[in-house]
């Protein structure tokens, strides 16, 4: 166990984690040149896209030291996103180390302070490592000094690298095994093992990836996994080199695969402890919490008769994503569909971009939103996920909007139009510290209002450079009302908001002008209006065609203009007919886009 | 949805287009199967061909009578009276043509070719059709057109003078037009009472010079306040609004085209030119070799036919009202099956869906586009394509 090191790496989105991975990878020969693919851990197609990591994987390294030794290095990938942040507090948990990773040109982000911060609650030993010093932008000495001022761990001797050149690689590796203490745990104490992680493959059913804290886990063992207390028999264990590799057994203090003929990915959750049923542990690992959606959309198909194809997609999509929640749901306007639930934007961007790119599904989404706690006249209290599901403003006491903490960091050139930004959105500032060229803002913010454009002009009034980070606080009553969307007299559901009465004058006018821009124009006018209750607060006018017709159609022209009117035709079935008046997917999602001015 | 087997109990009346593919000049809106003709045109080869092609599809014609003969390019003016004179000789000699046919030959309104409309009308042609376009000089030069307004003036008088039948060709919506300026160009033509009026919306076609570098054209309102002015403007002068975009004096409308527009068959001879014909099993398409070189050397080896294809009974039906529909006043109802083969079952729904939406009238006798259902044809006829 001595000769055992597991270790993460905390990173921001492009500071050169994955590339870093692969580097470590190719030096401790865990795949052949012809196997070694540019960035191997992050193994989905979207990811790789995006640069981003969506799950975590692993990788058993076996590196020869200096020393003489021989080691064996478990590099536990974490995501690198706000939406996932339970997943990056279970993977840390799992190590005895963490390198921060800083891209030696940007300097520190607020999602790498935050996972620092869960590293060192957890007394994970930090390692701070500066990338990318072959650039010419880079400036290492200011990024120490930012790094000891806003995380406040020493940082003088961090290791220079670049995981591109590969300088500087195996200092890290070397310092991973002198400083990042070897597990403990009790190879003969009752079996606790972590699960890091989780997902489906269609072959063998829910594959864990565990971290074993105490005792050892063999094929055949009968397990209970703690927290529902089902039993399953495991039938396979092994690691991944990143090739899967199967073991004859996991002992503590090794990370792992354990393969246990489980159906669904929801029996095996992250954070879960497995133990065996011969001989459990007294009490779980400490940490678990069942994870739970915080922004919701309604997916509707564009064409009424692929409503049972986008069911079994969403099914088989859940497989491998236990954070996804879906149900049935019926809009007058879009007919049936479904309210699903995401962590976070990221994650519902994600689930969309994969039903429609490996799925083949034409969609439209609504505008996304919160759970709001509504407290009734009676005294009950429901969750409403839906806004044009709020009862009557009648039997409403009040309503109750989810708060979150967030924290911002931003270079102080920009730290005023960020606090504008933050009032604009109601926010409350309950800190600013300055901590070198950064400034760390935290404000609490009705979740609502993040969930809407938040994080994209948080981006563009600081030039890309403050970064956010945010948790959970509480639910919060607050002067909130329903804002409805009317095309040509009727209601449509699918368009509704929650908003704060102060700006539901504007949001209504702003909405209704951006949907006048989106709507074309057809055979009849289209009166797109924005009400509270009965009151009418905004009202915009699409103006008819005159005419759609062609000039010329004469004995050769027919198969040509046939061909365009079958493309009219496929035009207008992209779009969503609402009454008689079709309307534009990107309508539907208009209420995102505004205030961009 | 299956529409049927495709039966005919007649076949329609059958016309002949044959097709000139040269123009001194191609105009940058124009995206029909014309060339520039660099160097001398290939006249008398290009009328064997003609004739060839003729007699190589006779027999898919033969015993039938032709009701229209159609000359149409390019520029068929660009031709000799001879030539043409030969041609018609050639097609009397050959199919059993009607003795009051309608024959009608596309002019360009130059000086040259005014001096040869009294040729043509010799040769036998009855209908001179004039592509004037505009009679405001800044939109004949944005237009490309080789002809100046004087020139236009004296061949509109021209050809007044030479036949009892004439069309214009008008454009309007062109670029940095003006309504008054639409209007003065209707009111120009009209000076001249021609017998049939043509007033097209300028489109910017795929494949043409606009295409690449589009105009300022006036917008759609713009332009559809013209064509609603134009139209008020002719039918105060007279001439009935019987197809979309053709306006007549009564008695003339063009019969020719109203073939196309009733679904009739028509033989295409010539360079690119299509054809429609039905047989009682089924209706085919056919179209002839494009480039003008490669059309005479096919011809001289006997065949010019490039594509043939036997039209689906599914698209049948969209194309018939792609046609009937264009008709102010529709087409008899009992045309749907003689004319597509098919039972009118096969469109109830969808016509009852047109109706529904007040863009067609459907009675017991006709089929007939609303006022709406004309200015919206597309959206009337989306009813009736197939989804793919």
């Amino acid at each position: 166990m001595k000769r055992i090191r597991n270790f993460s790496v905390i990173a921001h989105i492009d500071h050169g984690k994955s590339t870093l991975a692969d580097r470590f990878i190719q030096i401790c020969g865990g795949l052949s040149d012809r196997e070694m693919e540019s960035q191997v851990l992050d193994s989905m197609e979207l990811e790789r896209e995006r640069g981003i990591t969506i799950k975590a994987q692993t990788a058993a390294l076996s590196y020869r030291s200096t020393d003489g030794h021989t080691y064996q290095l478990n590099l536990i990938d974490t995501p690198g996103h706000v939406d996932f942040s339970y997943e990056v507090s279970r993977s840390l948990s799992a190590c005895e180390g963490a390198l921060l990773v800083v891209d030696a040109s940007q300097g520190v982000e607020a999602q790498t302070v935050a996972n620092c911060y869960t590293a060192i609650e957890q007394g994970v030993e930090v390692i701070p490592v500066l990338n990318k010093v072959d650039l010419p932008s880079a400036e290492p000495e200011r990024v120490i000094e930012e790094i000891e001022e806003v995380i406040g761990i020493p940082a003088e001797d961090a290791i220079r690298a670049s995981a591109k050149t590969g300088a500087g690689v195996r200092d890290i590796l070397e310092a991973v095994i002198v400083r990042v203490p070897p597990p403990t745990g009790d190879p003969d104490a009752s079996l606790k093992a972590l699960i890091i992680d989780s997902w489906f493959d269609n072959y063998v059913g829910v594959i864990m990836l565990v971290r074993i804290v105490d005792g050892v886990l063999k094929p055949k063992d009968r397990i209970m996994l703690m927290s529902s207390e089902v039993t399953y028999q495991c039938e396979q264990v092994g690691v991944f080199t990143p090739r899967s590799e199967n073991r004859d057994q996991l002992t503590a203090g090794e990370v792992g695969f354990v393969i246990a003929g489980i159906k669904e990915l929801k029996s095996a959750m992250v954070g879960d402890t497995v133990t065996l049923t011969a001989r459990p542990a007294a009490e779980a690992l400490p940490g678990f919490k069942e994870i739970k959606p915080q922004v919701f959309a309604g997916l509707y198909p564009v064409e009424a008769n692929e409503y049972e194809a986008l069911r079994d997609a969403l099914e088989k999509l859940q497989l491998n994503d236990a954070s996804l929640r879906f149900e049935p749901e019926t809009s007058q306007a879009l007919g049936f569909g479904f309210r699903c639930g995401f962590l976070g934007l990221l994650h519902m961007d994600i689930v969309q971009e994969r039903l429609e790119r490996e799925y083949g599904m034409n969609l439209i989404t609504t505008a996304p939103t919160v759970v709001y706690q509504v407290l009734l006249r009676d005294g009950s209290v429901i969750e409403v996920e839906n806004p044009s599901r709020l009862p009557d403003v009648g039997k409403i006491d009040e309503i109750r909007e989810p708060i979150i903490t967030a924290t911002i960091l931003v270079p102080q050139d920009y730290v005023g139009p960020v606090m504008t930004l933050c009032n604009g959105k109601r926010g409350l500032q309950k800190n600013m510290q300055y901590m070198g060229h950064q400034v760390m803002l935290t404000y609490e913010l009705p979740l609502n209002e993040v969930v809407l454009d938040f994080f994209d002009r948080l981006k563009s009034v600081s030039r890309g450079y403050a970064s956010l980070d945010y948790e959970f606080k509480e639910f919060r009553a607050d002067d909130l009302c329903k804002l409805d969307i009317l095309i040509n007299g009727d209601r449509v559901d699918a368009l509704s908001l929650i908003v704060h009465r102060a700006s539901a004058q504007s949001r209504g006018r702003e909405v209704a002008s951006r949907m006048r821009k989106l709507i074309p124009r057809q055979m009849f006018d289209v009166a797109v209006q924005a009400a509270v209750g009965a009151q009418i607060i905004a009202r915009e006018n699409v103006k008819a065609l005159r005419k759609n017709v062609l000039a010329k159609c004469y004995g050769g022209d027919i198969t040509r203009k046939k061909k365009l009117l079958e493309k009219q035709k496929a035009g207008k079935r992209r779009m969503k007919q609402v009454g008689t008046v079709e309307i534009p997917q990107e309508a539907f999602l208009a209420i995102l886009q505004v205030e961009n001015k | 949805m299956s529409p049927g087997t495709v039966h005919l109990e007649a076949l329609p009346p059958l016309s002949i287009y044959v097709h000139i593919p040269w123009c001194v000049r191609k105009c940058p809106y124009c995206d029909f199967n014309s060339h520039e003709a660099r160097e001398d045109i290939p006249e008398s080869a290009y009328i064997d061909a003609l004739i060839s092609d003729l007699e190589s599809t006779l027999p898919s014609v033969w015993g039938r009578t032709v009701h229209s003969i159609f000359i149409g390019g390019g520029t068929p003016s660009l031709l000799a009276p001879e030539s043409i004179e030969r041609l018609l000789l050639a097609l009397r000699a050959r199919v059993m043509l009607l003795p009051d046919a309608e024959i009608t030959l596309e002019a360009n309104p130059g000086t040259v070719e005014a001096a040869r409309f009294d040729g043509f009308r010799t040769a036998g042609v009855t209908r001179l059709s004039v592509g004037v376009q505009s009679l405001n000089a800044q939109h004949l030069r944005a237009l490309g057109r080789i002809h100046d307004v004087p020139q236009a003036q004296a061949a509109i008088e021209a050809a007044r003078s030479c036949f009892e039948n004439i069309n214009v060709d008008l454009m309007y919506a062109l670029p940095d037009q003006t309504l008054e300026q639409a209007l003065s160009d209707v009111r120009g033509v009209l000076e001249y009472a021609p017998q049939h009026v043509s007033a097209y919306h300028l489109t910017i076609e795929p494949n043409t010079y606009f295409h690449r570098y589009p105009p300022q054209l006036p917008d759609h309102d713009a332009a559809a306040e013209m064509q609603q002015a134009i139209e008020s403007l002719l039918a105060s002068h007279g001439y009935d609004h019987y197809e979309t975009s053709a306006f007549a004096q009564p008695g003339h409308r063009c019969r020719h085209n109203l073939n196309y527009w009733q679904f009739g068959d028509y033989l295409g001879i010539g360079a690119g030119a299509h054809s429609k014909l039905s047989f009682p099993d089924r209706i085919t398409r056919q179209m002839r070799y494009k480039q003008p070189s490669e059309y005479l050397r096919r011809m001289v080896a006997g065949e010019a036919i490039q594509t043939s294809n036997v039209v689906p009974a599914n698209d049948l039906p969209v194309e018939f009202m792609m046609n009937a529909l264009r008709l102010t006043n529709g087409v008899e109802r009992r045309m749907f099956s003689e004319r597509t083969g098919l039972p009118i079952t096969a469109v109830t729904t969808r016509l009852a869906q047109a109706v529904e939406a007040g863009l067609l009238v459907d009675s017991a006798e006709r089929l007939r586009a609303t006022l709406k259902g004309q200015r919206f044809l597309n959206d009337l006829l989306a009813l009736f394509v197939e989804s793919t």
